[in-house]
């Protein structure tokens, strides 16, 4: 059953055929069940088979089909076409390369995630039961372990598009402060090393891009804010270095 | 404890208290100006420099002009190395900056001190 009609204006490149990216625009139907917008790409998709997008599991957990619509970043399958304007522009996300239409390189990115080490460091020999946490310490991860990493914060971010080779970015830093914060991580002080370099964790200015348009609600910039403190903290806590001494002389 | 912490043994942190710690100052500073404006109501020129002649009030400006430099420093440095990524260009544009800021702290310091 048709239910109504929807136009759409589409970012296109492939670099075989283009010379330089375009905008395509399409009219669709939409049918029954249409609810968001992944549903109406996929009827342009059905309509033009050229057109290339990724997408996985259609209900914002694997972060695949993370896209620019109408100027902002966010997961096209838990996006609600009724709350889009017509026209929709959809492009790709903004600041990575794209390798056609709206499917982006995000070698970057990963390599930023990769950067921060996301696994947990212990050195401790295992037990024979599984590292417990007390529900305090658990709920310091919540609002951290919930990203997909669709990377809708990190390319909402001037300062990743600029350096994205140098600044780790709001999703790969939520993810440093996840693995800091937890109990069962021993590698706190290496961590928090990791991030002293002057761009991998200072270019952030906190202008929150990041937390306006991450599609699971999270805050990236707390984070952020919250392992500046602690580096503080920690350095305070380290005694000075002797500037001099008999040896040196 | 500050001074350890701003050295090059925190090269990422040392820019970032920077700029926090005089922001912290300015914002002390400017209510503490209006409510010093306020009690002492200095209206004409006279009353001007009586207002500004205390020399703890002169150290006090000084400090609040040399934050405002600083905390300006750092963040057009921010700046340029953002959006000027031909060097040569953002070290002469870094250079000229550094000028004017060193230009309106001194004229800031012989305005306050020569009253």
């Amino acid at each position: 059953m048709k239910l109504s009609t929807m136009k759409l204006s589409i970012y296109r490149f492939n670099p075989d055929v283009d010379k330089k990216p375009y905008m395509q625009d399409y009219e669709i139907e939409l049918q029954e069940g249409d609810h968001m917008l992944l549903d109406a790409l996929l009827r342009v998709k059905h309509e033009d088979a050229t057109l290339s997008l990724r997408k996985s599991c259609r209900e914002g957990v694997c972060g695949s089909d993370a896209l620019n619509i109408n100027g902002k970043n966010g997961l096209a399958c838990i996006t609600s076409i009724a709350d889009l304007e017509q026209p929709v522009v959809v492009r790709p996300l903004p600041g990575m390369p794209v390798i056609r239409d709206l499917v982006v390189d995000m070698t970057q990115f990963y390599e930023q995630y990769n950067s921060i080490k996301p696994y947990l460091q212990n050195d401790e020999p295992m037990g024979e039961t599984e590292r417990l946490q007390s529900p305090e310490d658990r709920a310091k991860l919540d609002g951290l372990y919930e990203c997909v990493l669709c990377a809708a914060c990190s390319t909402s971010c001037p300062s990743f598009w600029w350096n994205p080779d140098k600044f780790v970015g709001p999703a790969g830093l939520l993810q440093a402060y996840r693995f800091i914060v937890d109990s069962r991580d021993h590698a706190e002080e290496e961590r928090l090393e990791n991030l002293e370099d002057p761009y991998r964790l200072y270019r952030c200015h906190n202008i929150m891009n990041c937390v306006d348009v991450c599609p699971k609600k999270l805050n990236p910039n707390d984070a952020i804010s919250k392992i500046k403190d602690l580096k503080i903290e920690r350095a305070k806590e380290k005694k000075p270095k002797k500037l001099f001494s008999i040896k040196s002389l | 404890m500050l001074i350890e912490l701003v050295t090059r043994r925190y090269p990422g942190m040392r820019f970032w208290l920077f700029q926090r710690v005089t922001a912290v100052y300015m914002a002390a500073y400017t209510p503490v100006l209006l409510l010093y404006f306020c009690i002492v109501k200095p209206v004409g020129y006279d009353a001007w420099i009586a207002f500004n002649s205390p020399w703890w009030w002169r150290v006090l400006t000084f400090l609040f002009f040399f934050s405002l430099c600083l905390h300006a420093w750092i963040g057009v440095r921010d700046v340029f190395r953002d959006y000027v990524p031909n060097q040569i260009i953002r070290d002469y544009l870094q250079a000229f900056v550094e000028v004017v800021l060193l230009a309106c702290l001194t004229w800031s310091i012989y305005i306050f001190w020569s009253l």
